[in-house]
């Protein structure tokens, strides 16, 4: 009896046993996973670690942007004990509206918000008040905020960055990915009421990389600040500079204008405009620094010479249903090399038309117009030139002049690289390294021919010595370059205005260059805002400004200075390079410490090469000199010349050419 | 009588499975408690144990007719004292348990009424000495079983009048109530339910509905549970190591070194372990059932029986409450769990079991 009933105990203890058996199997063995993952999501916690966004250099490594620490206020307003002491705590220690601070937190708590921001990015004095204040319910985070130590130099290449720290223009945003880094995460293994216990693990936030720039900040520096000037001398409204280096590429200086100081957040539609890249987004028609293209097309493509001669119809072409003048120019006929010199409109369209059109086409495609030149900067416009089909019947005239094509600063830098370098397409680059990788460079190609390349550096000197860009000559170097003063168009009354893109396209020394430097000034008004008289004279800063950085050997004997070397001592110099084994006066004098300052009598005829009208009158009504002036554009001849004693009421004469 | 005795007839194995089962709790009372304020749970559960041994081994001498000679004075005495808790009792997580002795300890009162339940059970069937228990005789006896029990439930501590339920039943079934009075009895059980359910308090029914449905508020009641479930569960085959349990050691699991502690065994020391340790229990019944066969006679079975139904109660229902098969009822596992009054009434109990054993030969 006792024994059967010990038995069905037994069996019932089993059965009770088997269910506990098997749920014990069922947790441990079959949901196991399950488990666990529970376990660990209530045990971990993953935080974040942000990474240090990378900074950016110039190409001497002076850091042009960077992140530094800073600090960020958070409350949780479910766990403020008071928020009206809180406000009033918050407010005073930050410098805040009370009321308003009051507002915001009460409308977090009632809509049961623990995370509350009160103020990003606050002063280290800020932080350290509010730490002593050992509030419990105030969290300060560490953040990083993106600084530009140098303000609005070379703001349009830098861009800037959002409140994330996403880059929202220029380098921070083309290389965003890059810069940028990656946040690190940490697993912390936290007990039941949320303490940190220990580190499970965790990968490493990878700081950004740091991005290498070509830009040289003092070229930087030079190049805005001289287009700033001339942007205000001229009442233009905008503006741009590319200083690029031809045999590679490398962009040295960058320059828009208006432009904007990248620390501060882009206010909502108030300062837009100044954050556009003139350089690379904003495509204007060249005018007659595109003839530069036309005549190297010409040279390839026909049989026309730099000294061929071009009819250039007195001064007035007829084109169906267009009248094109030369009004500056005079008649007749002109060799091609000063077609370009003086840059004829009608020589130019002669020159065209003997390319035609599709070589013109192909040409200036393979210059690189009318496509993206690939600089490392977002919202690069590819400029505009209609398919050839789609040309009107004054398309080819317009074109060889540089109308109904439109371009971008960086693009004609791109293109006077071309004939700077050799004849080879290089690619403008602004990026130098990533990290401490240089980066590859795009293989060069062949556009035009070498012989192309150095006929058309001849006739572009020419320009500066004799022609519309006397301007830009350079102390010690020599110089080629090509003016530009393209009427406006205004799209809306379909009509060509008098506001001009007045631009220089040039490039120093001459032989082998070492810079290529393009200035565009937008919007400028009457004569003194074209090409020659306002952008040549930003460019031979610049350009001068450039070969002393680069420390360019001079090609050309130091010219006279104006106002101090008279023309006896340029005769000096000039014996002196034939190098007799006599020491000569130069020499004598630097060792004396009286460097190239022989004693001239009296006052001398000053210098007005190269000034415009205005100029010239301005400064002899300063010296009380007179002054008959001749022609029009800037000073190109005068006599006596420069530097000559200057006799008791003598009249100069300067003869003013385009 | 105690020129019969020697230590040579005690059960060994069973001592050697109990101890073990002792040391596999000191060890993870250890791990769970390490680095809190309770961290030196684990020595004082040593001097239990060792206290527990000295209780067993002094009640080894005292014949068992004796003491049940004398069940009805303990009987009333339990009574006095479970009543005494009321008044003098400590309330602890809002249940008046405990009655303070000085010195700091606690004397839980319910805990050794366990055995007074058991040799009454033992002493009111040997008395029968019928073949087939009587149902009068059952009321009667589930009477005097009940009203301990009812001041426990009271107390509040269900899981504790549980094991006194435990060992009547066992008791009435071995002393052969007809087959269809078990089954009233177990219908009874299941149409008392609902009305049970209304004298259940808030918290008890609570935990009812978690345990149904424990997700349903994963943080307040249904809480233990989940994470005694979570810890089980992903210790997985093989655990995760001494001291590396997450759960235990971060404070997920509730008292882990009490009723919880087969949790925190489970995590650490996965299936395998559990595996082992229920195989422990698994023998160590065994041996005390084997014990009951041997009895002289049949109060000896019946005390025997009874250990054997107590620690079963007790295992069972800790470890399916753990596991999530039964409701959350805060009730220690013999031998592993914390707490002196505990491992004093196991090893009290296993005294008796080895008091009938030793004058197995007597008769």
């Amino acid at each position: 009896m006792v024994e059967r009933r010990l038995t069905w105990l037994a069996g019932i203890v089993l059965l009770w046993g088997a269910a506990i058996f098997l749920q014990l199997v069922s947790l441990q063995v079959f949901h196991h996973q399950h488990y666990l993952n529970l376990a660990k999501a209530r045990q971990e916690v993953v935080i974040g670690i942000p990474a240090p966004r990378g900074s950016i250099l110039d190409r001497s490594g002076a850091p042009l942007a960077m992140s530094v620490p800073t600090e960020s206020v958070y409350v949780n307003p479910l766990k403020v004990p008071d928020l009206d002491v809180a406000s009033d705590m918050l407010a005073r220690v930050l410098h805040m509206d009370r009321v308003e601070l009051y507002g915001k937190m009460k409308l977090a708590r009632d809509n049961h918000r623990g995370f509350f921001p009160v103020k990003r990015k606050i002063a280290l004095e800020e932080g350290q008040l509010l730490r002593d204040l050992r509030l419990d319910w105030v969290d300060i985070e560490t953040e990083t905020q993106r600084r530009y130590p140098k303000g609005t130099l070379a703001a349009h290449v830098l861009g800037g960055v959002d409140f994330e720290e996403k880059g929202n223009a220029g380098i921070e945003k083309f290389m965003d990915a890059d810069l940028r880094g990656q946040a690190g995460q940490a697993r912390l293994l936290t007990d039941v009421k949320r303490r940190g216990i220990d580190q499970q693990s965790a990968t490493e936030a990878r700081a950004g990389t740091c991005i290498t720039l070509t830009i040289d900040e003092r070229l930087q520096f030079v190049a805005e600040r001289e287009l700033a000037a001339a942007v205000a001398a001229h009442h233009a409204v905008s503006g741009s500079v590319v200083v690029m280096n031809p045999s590679n590429g490398e962009i040295l200086a960058l320059a828009s204008y208006p432009t904007y100081d990248p620390n501060q957040p882009p206010e909502p539609a108030a300062n837009l405009a100044a954050r556009q890249n003139h350089a690379i987004g904003v495509p204007f028609e060249p005018g007659s620094v595109f003839k530069v293209i036309t005549l190297s097309a010409a040279l390839e493509t026909t049989a026309l010479r730099p000294e061929s001669l071009i009819n250039c119809h007195g001064g007035v072409l007829k084109l169906p249903g267009r009248v094109i003048h030369d009004s500056h120019l005079g008649t007749g006929i002109l060799p091609m090399a000063m077609v370009l010199a003086k840059s004829s409109n009608i020589g130019a369209i002669q020159v065209g038309m003997q390319v035609g059109k599709d070589n013109m086409d192909r040409y200036v495609r393979k210059f690189g117009f009318a496509q993206k030149t690939g600089v490392q900067l977002p919202g690069e416009s590819r400029g505009r030139l209609r398919a050839t089909n789609y040309w009107g019947t004054t398309s080819l005239a317009s074109i060889s002049m540089g109308q109904e094509v439109s371009v971008t600063t960086v693009q004609l830098a791109q293109a006077a690289s071309v004939i700077a370098n050799g004849g080879m397409l290089v690619r403008p680059r602004l990026v130098l390294k990533k990290g401490d990788d240089a980066l590859p460079q795009e293989p060069p190609v062949r556009v035009i021919g070498a012989e192309t390349a150095i006929t058309m550096r001849q006739m572009m000197e020419g320009v500066v010595l004799h022609g519309t860009g006397t301007a830009a000559r350079l102390v010690g170097y020599t110089v080629g370059g090509k003016t530009g003063s393209a009427q406006i168009f205004d799209y809306a009354s379909r009509h060509y205005t008098h506001t001009y893109n007045g631009s220089f396209v040039g490039f120093s020394p001459l032989v082998n260059p070492a810079i290529v430097v393009v200035v565009t000034l937008n919007g400028t008004h009457g004569t003194a805002g074209f090409g020659g008289a306002a952008a040549a004279p930003v460019f031979r800063v610049i350009a001068a400004e450039a070969l002393r950085i680069l420390d360019v050997p001079r090609d050309l004997p130091d010219e006279p200075m104006p106002k101090t070397l008279s023309a006896k001592n340029l005769n000096d110099l000039a014996i002196a390079d034939i190098g007799s084994d006599q020491p000569n006066i130069l020499e004598d004098s630097e060792d004396e410490g009286q460097p190239a300052a022989p004693a001239v009598s009296g006052p001398t005829i000053p210098n007005f090469r190269g000034m415009t009208i205005r100029a010239v009158l301005a400064e002899a009504a300063a010296k009380g000199l007179t002054v008959l002036p001749d022609g029009s554009g800037v000073a190109s001849r005068q006599d006596p010349p420069a530097g000559s004693a200057m006799h008791q009421g003598e009249r100069i004469r300067v003869k003013f050419s385009r | 009588m105690s020129r019969y005795l020697s230590p040579r007839d005690i059960d060994w194995p069973l001592l050697l499975i109990v101890l073990l089962i002792c040391a596999v709790g000191v060890l993870q009372i250890y791990s769970a408690t390490r680095g809190t304020e309770s961290h030196n749970a684990w020595w004082k559960q040593i001097l239990y144990v060792a206290g527990g041994l000295v209780l067993m081994w002094l009640i080894l001498p005292l014949d068992y007719h004796a003491m049940l000679h004398h069940i009805p004075a303990m009987y009333i005495l339990s009574l006095v004292a479970l009543l005494g808790t009321y008044v003098v009792g400590e309330s602890v997580f809002g249940s008046r348990r405990w009655i303070p002795l000085y010195g700091g300890f606690h004397f839980q009162v319910s805990e050794f009424v366990k055995l007074v339940i058991i040799l009454l059970v033992a002493r009111y069937l040997t008395d029968l000495r019928t073949e087939e228990l009587d149902v009068r005789e059952m009321l009667k006896l589930a009477g005097l079983v009940l009203v301990p029990a009812v001041l426990v439930l009271k107390q509040p501590d269900l899981g504790t009048a549980l094991t006194y339920i435990a060992v009547l039943v066992v008791g009435a079934f071995l002393a052969g109530l007809h087959w269809k009075y078990v089954a009233a009895i177990a219908l009874a059980g299941v149409l008392v339910l609902p009305v049970g359910w209304h004298f259940l308090k808030d918290y008890q029914k609570t935990r009812l509905v978690n345990f149904l449905n424990p997700e349903q508020d994963p943080q307040g009641a249904g809480y233990q549970l989940i994470q005694s479930q979570t810890a089980i569960g992903s210790g997985g085959m093989f655990g995760k190591g001494v001291t590396k349990g997450t759960q235990a050691q971060l404070h997920f699991l509730p008292v882990p070194y009490k009723d919880f502690i087969f949790s925190a065994f489970a995590e650490e020391h996965g299936f395998l372990g559990v595996g082992l340790m229920l195989a422990l229990y698994f023998v160590m019944i065994m041996r005390i059932v084997q014990n009951a066969q041997t009895a002289p006679e049949r109060s000896g079975m019946y005390i025997c029986m009874g250990v054997a139904a107590l620690l079963l109660a007790h295992i069972l229902i800790n470890i399916g409450m753990v596991a999530g098969l039964m409701p959350v009822t805060g009730i220690p596992l013999p031998f592993m769990s914390a707490g002196g009054s505990s491992i004093w009434t196991s090893f009290l109990a296993l005294g008796l079991v080895n008091n009938v054993r030793l004058r197995r030969f007597v008769n």
